[in-house]
């Protein structure tokens, strides 16, 4: 089957000042990606690696610098504004629930804003904020709600509901778990299982929470510092991490089976905590600094994503070199 | 599935107790409760506003001075029939309190409280409507300067921060020397004056905005800016806007009857606060109380516009 998203070489540098001089923040750097029609693909890494601007330009809500984008089999732009009816096929989900929603805007109101902006008729309008509201599960008496009275858990329902309004093939979802408490986000994560069953979704799940993305996730992608150092289906990267970083990321996941425990054998070294800045990066291998078997080769040569088996790939020079 | 939703609305099959006095208790409560349930509205932010606003006292005996004051502008030919221009100059510097003067005549003997009442008008008008123009221009300015960023927005504030460096006084007196007295230059030069700092709230407050996520949600939809900036940004600066503002009012005045006070704002005969407390400075030793009359009413508007701004914002602010 023909994928639904092709990420080419996506680039995206950001101007900053940093101490007082102008620098480049290069904060997605070639990163190519592509999701089949109907699965879900998770992108995982730590805070600042650039999952949520790499969440922002597949939407359109960032313009890359550079790469090429396939959707649906009709090359998108990255580069110039989209117009509206290239935005509405790709929707987000936003990841804090309480700036997510117009606090003047009643719940019914943050929903048909997409629809009015498109122009649906009024009676269409209707037909669709109360047939998303059921399907989100949110009461039809929520609809005259300002979002103050609402708690997390609903918010992000609310949320849901306005991305699928427009019923967009893809939904690019940007942490849309990470602020509710755990007894929400499991709810939360069931609804959007079967969202994905019943409106034939295609989701692009970002999350730094590895346990919730394995559980949404058909394919899993792991970020490193604006790159992608590898990926594939769930199920193998989980269980067979190939890249240093997958493994490091995947011996802090805290586990409740004994047997499991890594707490006693850790990949990670002792000064390797620290993340280097996305302003000036590490030559060669980004993740060279914090690499248990990092060599001089990592260090001058910027490792090429190599295929590994069906579907996937991994960046690292141990695999490279024999 | 979902959230652990309380039931809006109960229905029979609550509380199936094993006795009849059981379920007499439990229908009574779910009376109760449905009662409760279908009177209850949600409210929208401004009606939540003014519940709040009703409970602080000292907001609501403000805004009822306020309200006085300006009903008592707008009815003066229903609450004195004595002349406001034109007075007898053997009554002249009657006491406060003194029969048919209630607040007493001035030095050619006009009736005080017909003076105050008439000139309510002109200090009203000077104090809303520069503050009401300032707040439509500089929430203009501050909007488009915080959503745009760039080379316009930097030249839209930076000149406003250049007008913001003149004392507030000072640039009035300027304003309203080059443009000459009268009641409709006093209104120019305080707008002018008060467009800067309000175009300053506007701004911060629309940058806080801009990078909200909803304003994110709104332009994926493919909304406009400028369909973005009316129904995403604006509705959530106003309030800020309008707390700022109803502080300005009672400076607006001050500043009004300050030029008249100099003789740069409304030409006498015209009962003005400002000019009235002029013509009366140098009979403070004749009549002290009459002299200070005017100043009084200065004083009271002010100090209410003041008090019922802060009560607003208070209102405003408690996050629900």
């Amino acid at each position: 089957m023909a994928d639904l998203l092709e990420l080419i070489d996506i680039s995206k540098t950001f101007d900053v000042r940093s101490g007082g001089r102008r620098a480049t923040l290069s904060a997605v750097d070639h990163v190519s990606l592509t999701v089949r029609p109907g699965t879900t693909l998770g992108i995982v890494g730590e805070s600042g690696c650039g999952k949520s601007t790499l969440a922002r330009v597949i939407v359109g809500l960032h313009l890359a610098d550079d790469g090429e984008l396939v959707f649906d089999g009709k090359q998108m732009l990255t580069g110039k504004r989209r117009t509206p009816g290239e935005l509405k096929q790709m929707q987000m989900v936003f990841q804090d629930p309480s700036s997510a929603l117009n606090p003047r805007a009643t719940i019914s109101e943050s929903i048909a804003f997409p629809l009015q902006v498109q122009g649906a008729s009024k009676s269409v309008i209707a037909e669709r904020v109360a047939t998303v509201m059921r399907d989100v599960g949110l009461p039809a008496a929520y609809a005259s709600r300002y979002p103050h009275q609402l708690s997390g858990g609903q918010r992000q329902r609310v949320n849901i509901a306005r991305a699928l309004a427009l019923q967009p093939k893809l939904v690019v979802l940007d942490e849309a778990v990470s602020a509710l408490d755990k007894s929400i986000q499991a709810q939360v994560l069931n609804l959007l299982s079967d969202l994905q069953d019943e409106y034939g979704l295609t989701y692009v799940f970002i999350s730094h929470d590895l346990n919730v993305v394995r559980y949404l996730s058909d394919d899993v992608a792991v970020m490193y510092l604006g790159q992608v150092v590898e990926q594939g289906s769930a199920q193998q990267l989980y269980d067979e991490p190939k890249h240093p970083y997958t493994q490091l990321l995947l011996s802090s996941v805290p586990t409740l089976d004994p047997a499991e425990s890594t707490r006693d054998e850790p990949v990670d070294t002792a000064d390797s905590t620290e993340i280097p800045s996305p302003i000036d990066p590490p030559s060669g291998c980004r993740f060279r600094t914090r690499c248990p078997f990092a060599t001089d080769l990592c260090a001058q040569v910027v490792p090429v994503p190599i295929q590994v088996g069906e579907g996937r790939t991994v960046a690292c020079h141990l695999y490279t070199t024999p | 599935m979902t959230e652990a939703v309380v039931p809006t609305l109960l229905d029979k099959s609550f509380g199936a107790g094993t006795t009849a006095a059981d379920r007499d208790e439990a229908a009574r409560r779910r009376d109760e409760w449905n009662a409760a349930r279908t009177s209850e509205q949600p409210q929208s932010f401004w009606q939540a506003t003014l519940r709040r606003f009703a409970t602080n006292k000292v907001g609501v005996v403000a805004a009822g001075i306020v309200l006085l004051l300006v009903l008592g502008a707008i009815f003066a030919p229903l609450l004195t029939s004595a002349d406001p221009l034109i007075g007898k100059p053997l009554d002249r510097l009657q006491n406060v309190g003194s029969p048919g003067h209630l607040l007493g005549t001035d030095e050619q003997g006009r009736d005080m409280l017909a003076r105050v009442l008439y000139g309510g008008r002109l200090s009203l008008l000077a104090g809303f409507v520069p503050t009401i123009g300032a707040a439509l221009i500089g929430t203009a300015i501050g909007v488009t300067s915080g959503i745009m960023r760039g080379a316009v927005g930097t030249v839209l504030m930076r000149t406003m921060d250049m007008l913001y460096a003149f004392p507030a006084i000072l640039l009035a007196i300027a304003v309203g020397a080059s443009l000459g007295p009268g009641l409709t230059n006093t209104i120019i030069a305080v707008t002018i004056v008060f467009v800067p700092p309000v175009a300053r709230v506007a701004e911060s407050a629309t940058r806080r905005v801009v990078v909200q996520e909803f304003v994110e949600a709104a332009r994926l939809s493919g909304a406009s800016t400028l369909r973005v900036a009316r129904t995403q940004v604006l509705p959530n600066v106003l309030n800020d806007v309008i707390v700022y503002a109803s502080g300005l009012v009672g400076v607006a005045m001050i500043i009004a009857a300050s030029l008249s006070f100099l003789g740069l704002g409304s030409a006498p005969p015209a009962p003005e606060w400002g000019y009235m407390l002029n013509s009366l400075r140098g009979m403070v030793s004749v009549a002290p109380l009459v002299a200070i009359v005017p100043g009084f009413f200065i004083f009271l508007t002010s100090v209410a516009f003041n008090l019922a701004s802060d009560a607003l914002r208070e209102a405003m602010d408690s996050r629900l």
